[in-house]
């Protein structure tokens, strides 16, 4: 993975010793809050319901074992004993105390991280893939890229103010698991015909209240080119995007205004003009960055039967929770944060120095944080996975949910955030306790379930097989949902099947709808498909038939 | 009353915007673009009138002439969140070679002060309340940059750049 220089370090010391200086002149009563908060939010510090949350930055998700022994330490000193893993691949302390923020930054440093621009209007932590690097299908691998662009838009001047948050996620592989179209900018590997690297652009995705799908901007952008293409388009975005209403400055409203075709030619014009600058990237510097993702070395083993003869639970373990590496021999694993009973994403401090160790054991000694807030051992030799599988199943990271109705994304909601209408972590519990049988679960196949506490939409409920939103009605929790919804490649939103249902009533309103899909499928029909091919109705007429 | 930095020190202002209470009978004034060429274009002095540059100006173009006379330039800043100043700042000293003085108004902070620095501005309105001394110490916040910068901050080295 990549490793600091001496320009990153200072940096990193550097952005510590600010942000310790306006937290001193703020308890000192010198820095009125108010124009505290854009600086405490650009070091990823949020304001929450009981205590401040720090939003730590992963970038693209890749983390050492001596990062996550770190991300535990943290937890144990200066918050409680657990931390969140979120849907943009970052993690979050929900209990640190203010004046304890800098010294957890300056820890932060000593193994080469940081909060930065983790919240406030500006760009944010780089998506991608987590299993980059790895697939099989990849036509090449994304990080050092997103790598380039952390280093870019890190600290960037000209970008520190924009209209609103920036998301920008990218990919190597055609399937999309890192939700691309959902973001400000989504970036899809691609190689022209003369096997030349670069990038099909969108532009304009996001969810909140107005879920828009990324448009393609550019159909293949020579890799060189990416810098000054990313700066064409945040620098008209800075200029047009619309700051006199919050619910309108994304840049996807923009691109909607104006339409793709004349904003196409808005970005064209100004890049024309800094495309060739010294932000065109050179072969060396990409090289440079590359050399730190190099791939292992491998030893040349041989694709073996690991579950033959072995108990049904790791049969389903190695079924569910492990996916395909593109050398033999290997196996990339997903260790589930999605226990049935706990908060989806968390995990505790103990937790993360065994997975560290067991990293360092049997992977490469790094692990990525998915969106869908799991962790994801991505280096494991087939005869190397039943001692993980033994080892995860000791510390409750094994249950073998990947991919089904119980591997949920879920926002903290109403529990600790306090724009929530409603609670997410408890429905997550109802649903954990309603479906807990996994022959039933395994039988359902693919479900995704995506669940926000409100229409921030930080759980991506409007791309989750079936949505989940929290809404207030009267001062009551109650739950929108939404069918059909999908992120990961021919991604669509979710359409919403009827009035919203009352808390008690979600997971069997759940339970119905997915009556009407066992009922319904045809031979080897996910649900997804299922959905798109009959339409939310009969899901609908079988959730309120006798809801009166 | 706004403290004015410019080549880090406080010194005396001596621009007022026109129609402002603070005018009175001043004669340097600075007038929105429009008003600008209007008053050169009737023959008012050159050295003593100035361009106030609204965010919401993105079309440079019209002051393009002016730039070879003009001694300053005023970019006004609404909020401390106003970011359209950022990128006009660039474009004047990068594109357009504009080699005046450059100074951001209205509100401006202790904490913006490094970033507008690295866009080019060379003077600072500081707010009233703000301490001037801390708002000049953060110039020398980052000895390090991802960026090349417009303006005159120098770093010791910088990854991604633009122009040189
Ligand atoms: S979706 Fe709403 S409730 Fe959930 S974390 Fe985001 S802002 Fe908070």
């Amino acid at each position: 993975m990549y490793r600091y220089d001496e320009i990153d370090a200072t940096l990193v010391a550097e952005r510590v010793a600010q942000f310790r200086d306006q937290t001193r002149r703020f308890l000192d009563g010198k820095l009125p809050e108010d124009e505290f908060r854009p600086l405490r939010l650009r070091n990823g510090l949020y304001i929450q319901k009981h205590a401040p949350m720090l939003r730590v930055a992963i970038p693209y998700g890749l983390l050492s074992t001596r990062q996550l022994r770190m991300l535990g330490h943290l937890a144990r000193k200066y918050d409680r004993d657990y931390a969140h893993f979120t849907t943009r691949q970052n993690i979050q302390y929900n209990w640190p105390k203010l004046e304890d923020v800098p010294d957890m930054l300056a820890d932060l440093a000593s193994v080469e991280m940081h909060a930065i621009q983790t919240s406030g209007n500006c760009i944010r932590n780089t998506t991608a893939d987590h299993f980059a690097g790895i697939a099989p299908d990849e036509i090449d691998d994304p990080r050092p890229y997103c790598e380039i662009i952390r280093q870019w838009s890190t600290l960037h001047p000209e970008f520190t103010y924009l209209p609103r948050k920036f998301k920008i996620a990218v990919t190597g592989s055609p399937a999309d698991r890192a939700a691309s179209e959902v973001h400000d900018i989504g970036l899809h590997m691609r190689r022209d015909a003369n096997g030349q690297v670069g990038f099909e652009v969108l532009v304009g995705g996001g969810l909140g209240r107005t879920p828009i799908l990324g448009k393609v901007i550019c159909d293949f952008l020579p890799r060189e080119h990416l810098l000054s293409y990313l700066e064409a388009i945040l620098r008209v975005y800075n200029q047009e995007g619309r700051r006199d209403n919050i619910y309108k400055a994304r840049i996807k409203i923009l691109v909607k205004a104006k339409g793709i075709d004349a904003f196409r030619t808005a970005v064209e014009a100004e890049w024309a003009l800094i495309r060739d600058s010294a932000l065109r990237l050179d072969v060396a510097e990409i090289d440079r960055v590359r050399a730190f993702f190099r791939p292992l070395p491998y030893e040349k083993l041989a694709d073996i039967n690991v579950t033959q003869g072995q108990s049904a639970d790791f049969q389903a373990w190695y079924r569910y929770n492990t996916r395909p590496h593109k050398v033999p021999g290997y196996r990339a694993v997903i260790v589930s944060l999605k226990a049935h009973g706990e908060a989806p994403g968390d995990i505790t401090a103990d937790q993360m120095d065994r997975v560290a160790d067991l990293a360092d054991r049997v992977s490469s000694g790094e692990l990525r944080a998915t969106h869908d807030q799991n962790l994801v051992l991505g280096e494991v030799r087939q005869i190397d996975l039943l001692e993980t599988w033994q080892t995860l199943k000791a510390l409750n990271l094994a249950t073998p949910n990947i991919g089904t109705l119980t591997d949920m994304i879920c926002c903290p909601g109403l529990d600790f955030c306090s724009l929530a209408n409603a609670g997410s972590i408890g429905i997550a519990k109802q649903i954990h306790e309603r479906f807990n049988d996994f022959d039933y679960l395994y039988d359902l196949g693919h479900v995704e379930i995506k669940m926000s506490g409100c229409m921030n939409a930080c759980g991506h409920h409007h791309v989750g097989h079936i949505g989940i939103l929290g809404v207030d009605k009267r001062g009551e929790e109650w739950y929108q949902i939404t069918l059909g919804g999908s992120a990961s490649g021919k991604s669509s939103l979710g359409e919403v099947i009827g009035p919203s249902v009352a808390k008690d009533a979600v997971a069997e309103t759940i339970a119905r709808i997915l009556d009407v899909y066992v009922a319904r499928r045809e031979d080897g029909e996910e649900f997804l498909e299922t959905v798109r091919r009959i339409g939310v109705d009969p899901f609908s007429e079988r959730v309120y038939a006798a809801a009166h | 009353m706004p403290q004015l930095i410019k080549n880090r020190a406080l010194c005396n202002n001596e621009w007022v915007v026109a129609g402002s209470e603070a005018a009175g009978s001043a004669t340097r004034l600075l007038l929105p673009l429009a008003d600008y060429i209007a008053a050169i274009a009737a023959g008012e002095p050159a050295d003593s009138r100035a361009v106030l540059l609204k965010p919401e100006v993105h079309d440079l173009t019209p002051l393009l002439p002016h730039l070879q006379h003009l001694p300053l330039i005023a970019v006004q800043f609404g909020t401390t969140g106003e970011g359209r100043g950022y990128t006009q700042a660039r474009l004047l000293r990068e594109r357009h070679g504009y080699k005046g003085e450059l100074r951001a108004i209205g509100a401006v902070r202790t904490d913006q002060v490094y970033f507008l620095a690295r866009c080019g501005f060379d003077a600072f309105d500081l707010v009233d309340g703000d301490d001037a001394a801390v708002a000049i110490s953060q110039l020398d916040r980052f000895s390090v940059a991802y960026q090349t910068s417009a303006g005159n901050l120098t770093h010791t080295r910088m990854r991604y750049g633009h122009q040189g």
